[in-house]
C-alpha cells in the first residue's frame, strides 16, 4: 500500500489540490442554498424543486460543474485527513489510513460519476 | 493509540556520532500554541470537504431515483444534526478556502507564463474577488433570484 | 549611556557526560536594552557561567550558526532584539534535533538529508572553455535567487511539523535548495532531482504548514519552493512516460 501512494502520489496530489480549490469555491454555494436554504426552508419550493434540479444538473455545463465539486473536494478532504493523523504522530499506520481515505475519495469519485452518468442515460 | 507519539528522529544521523546526544523534541508549541491549531484546523477542515462532496453525491443520487427522492432529501436536511453540522461546514468551508487563497501566492513561481506575478496583495484580493463573486452569483442563481 | 535592565534567562543544559536528560538553569543578569538575544548568551558565558555551551560566529544574520529556540520560537539569536521580550526568557536547543550540548545540536542527519537532493549544477557535457561562459537573462536569475538566500540556519526543520513525524523526510531548507537549482537555466538534472523529490520522505511528504517559510530569518520561502516543486514533479512526471531520459548527467 505504502508504495503503491507513493507512486501514485503525483496524481493524488493533483485530484487533492484542484479537490481544495474546486471545493473551497463551490461547496460553500451548496452548502449554504442546499443544505442550509433548503433544511430551513428559506429557499422557496420552485428553486429547490426536483425539475428545475434536474434541468440544471442534466445541462452540460451543470453535470461538469456538480461533478467537479463532487469527485474532487474528496480527495482534497482525503488527503488533508491523512495527513492530519500523520501530523498526530500516526505514520506507523500510514499504509491502513491511506488506504481508508483514498479508497473513501477513491468509491466517492465512483459514485459521483455514476450518479450523474445515471441522469443522461 | 499507542502508535500515537511522535517518532523525531529525522534529524539523527545514520550512523551514531562519536558523542553522546539528548533525543530531540518535536518543537515547543506544538500542536496547541502558536499557528499550529489554525494549520491543524485547516487539515481538519478536510472533514467538510469529504463529508459536503459526499452529501452531494447523495443529493444527485436522489436526482436520479426520482422526484420522491429528492424532496426526502431536501426534507433530511431539516434535522437539527444536519443543520448543525451544516452551519459548522458553511463557517469552515469558508475559513478553509480564504486561508487558501491567502497562503497560494506564496506558492506561484516569480513568473506566469510571459508575466512577471502580480504583488501578493493583488492575488490575493482577485482570489477573495472570485471567491465572494461565486459565492454571491451561485448562491442568487441556485436559489432561483437569478434566470 | 542607556539603562541597565534586569531579566531572567532559563536556559537548557545537557551536559552528555553526566546528565541522562536535558534540564535546564536560570540567570538573572542585567542587558543593555539594545542587546539581542545572543548578546545576553555571550554575557552569560564570559561573566557568570564559563561552562554554558552554544553555537555563534559572525553576529549578523549571515553565518546561520546560532539558531535556538526563544520562547518557543526557533530564532536567528543574533537577529533577536531582548527587546521583543519580557522579564523572563526561556532558551532552548533548536527542536526536532539531537541535542549534543546544551544549546548545541547535531548538525550531522541534516548534512546528510542535503547530499540527497544534488545541491549542484549538474550538467551532461561538460563546456569546453572556447565556448564562453553560460548566460542567464536577470528574469532567469530572478526565478531562483529568492531560494538561493538560504544560510543553513535550520531553523525551518526546527519548525516544522512533518519533520518531527517522519523520519525520511528531508525537510523545508534542503528541498528548497533542490527546487533552486531545478529552477537555475544554467542546470540540466532537474529529472534526477525530481525523481529524488517524488521518492519517499521528498516534496509530497510537505503537508504545507508554512511553519518553515513562517520561521526563515532570510524570507527564503521553502514552503513556497516545495508546492512549486510539486507542481513542476507532476508535469515531470506526467512527460516521463513520453519522453525517454538517460541518467547521463553529473
Amino acid at each position: 500500500m505504502k508504495t503503491l501512494m507513493l507512486k501514485l502520489e503525483p496524481v493524488i496530489w493533483l485530484l487533492f489540490s484542484g479537490g481544495m480549490m474546486i471545493g473551497g469555491l463551490l461547496l460553500p454555494v451548496f452548502v449554504l442554498v442546499v443544505a442550509l436554504g433548503g433544511g430551513l426552508g428559506v429557499v422557496g419550493g420552485e428553486a429547490l424543486g426536483y425539475d428545475r434540479m434536474l434541468a440544471l444538473v442534466t445541462h452540460p455545463i451543470g453535470s461538469l460543474v456538480v461533478l467537479a465539486a463532487m469527485a474532487l473536494p474528496v480527495w482534497g478532504g482525503a488527503h488533508h485527513l491523512r495527513h492530519l493523523w500523520i501530523d498526530f504522530g500516526g505514520l506507523g499506520s500510514d499504509s491502513l489510513v491511506g488506504f481508508l481515505c483514498y479508497g473513501t475519495a477513491l468509491a466517492s469519485s465512483i459514485a459521483a460519476i455514476l450518479a450523474v452518468v445515471r441522469l443522461h442515460a | 493509540m499507542s502508535e500515537l507519539r511522535p517518532r523525531v528522529d529525522a534529524m539523527k544521523p545514520r550512523a551514531p556520532m562519536p558523542t553522546r546526544t539528548a533525543d530531540p523534541r518535536p518543537p515547543d508549541k506544538f500542536p496547541s500554541r502558536g499557528r499550529y491549531p489554525s494549520y491543524l484546523a485547516f487539515g481538519a477542515c478536510g472533514a467538510f470537504l469529504l463529508l459536503s462532496a459526499q452529501l452531494l453525491i447523495r443529493g444527485v443520487w436522489a436526482l436520479g431515483d426520482g422526484e420522491a427522492a429528492w424532496d426526502a432529501y431536501i426534507v433530511s436536511f431539516g434535522h437539527p444534526v444536519y443543520l448543525a453540522y451544516h452551519v459548522a461546514a458553511f463557517i469552515g468551508l469558508t475559513w478553509f478556502a480564504l486561508r487558501l487563497f491567502r497562503l497560494f501566492p506564496a506558492t506561484q513561481p516569480n513568473r506566469m507564463g510571459p508575466m512577471k506575478r502580480p504583488a501578493d496583495a493583488v492575488l490575493v484580493a482577485g482570489l477573495y474577488g472570485v471567491f465572494f463573486t461565486v459565492l454571491a452569483v451561485g448562491t442568487l442563481f441556485l436559489g432561483g433570484a437569478l434566470l | 549611556m542607556s539603562e541597565k535592565l534586569k531579566k531572567t534567562f532559563i536556559v537548557t543544559r545537557f551536559d552528555p557526560d553526566k546528565d541522562e536528560v536535558p534540564k535546564t538553569q536560570t540567570y538573572e543578569i542585567e542587558v543593555e536594552p539594545d542587546w539581542k538575544i545572543l548578546d545576553a548568551l555571550n554575557h552569560i558565558k564570559d561573566t557568570v557561567d564559563p561552562t554554558l555551551s552554544h553555537r555563534w560566529s559572525c553576529r549578523m544574520a549571515v553565518c546561520g550558526s546560532c539558531g535556538m529556540t526563544v520562547n518557543g520560537e526557533p530564532k536567528l539569536t543574533c537577529k533577536d532584539p531582548l527587546s521583543s521580550y519580557g522579564d523572563t526568557i526561556e532558551i532552548s536547543p533548536l527542536a526536532n534535533f539531537p541535542i549534543v550540548r546544551d544549546l548545541v545540536v547535531e548538525l550531522e542527519g541534516f548534512m546528510e538529508k542535503f547530499q540527497e537532493v544534488k545541491p549542484w549544477i549538474m550538467v551532461a557535457k561538460e563546456r569546453a572553455v572556447e565556448e564562453g561562459t553560460t548566460r542567464q537573462s536577470p528574469e532567469e536569475l530572478a526565478d531562483f535567487k529568492g531560494f538561493s538566500m538560504c544560510i543553513n540556519c535550520m531553523l525551518c526543520y526546527s519548525a516544522c511539523p512533518v519533520v518531527s513525524n517522519e523520519p525520511e523526510f528531508l525537510g523545508p531548507a534542503a528541498l528548497a535548495l533542490g527546487h533552486r537549482y531545478n529552477q537555475d537555466t544554467r542546470d540540466e538534472g532537474s529529472h534526477v532531482r525530481n525523481a529524488v523529490f517524488r521518492d519517499e520522505g521528498a516534496i509530497f511528504s510537505c503537508s504545507f504548514a508554512n511553519e518553515c517559510s513562517e520561521v526563515c530569518p532570510k524570507n527564503v520561502n521553502p514552503s513556497g519552493a516545495i508546492q512549486q516543486a510539486k507542481l513542476a514533479n507532476v508535469i515531470d512526471w506526467a512527460t516521463s512516460f513520453v519522453v525517454k531520459r538517460g541518467e547521463d548527467v553529473s
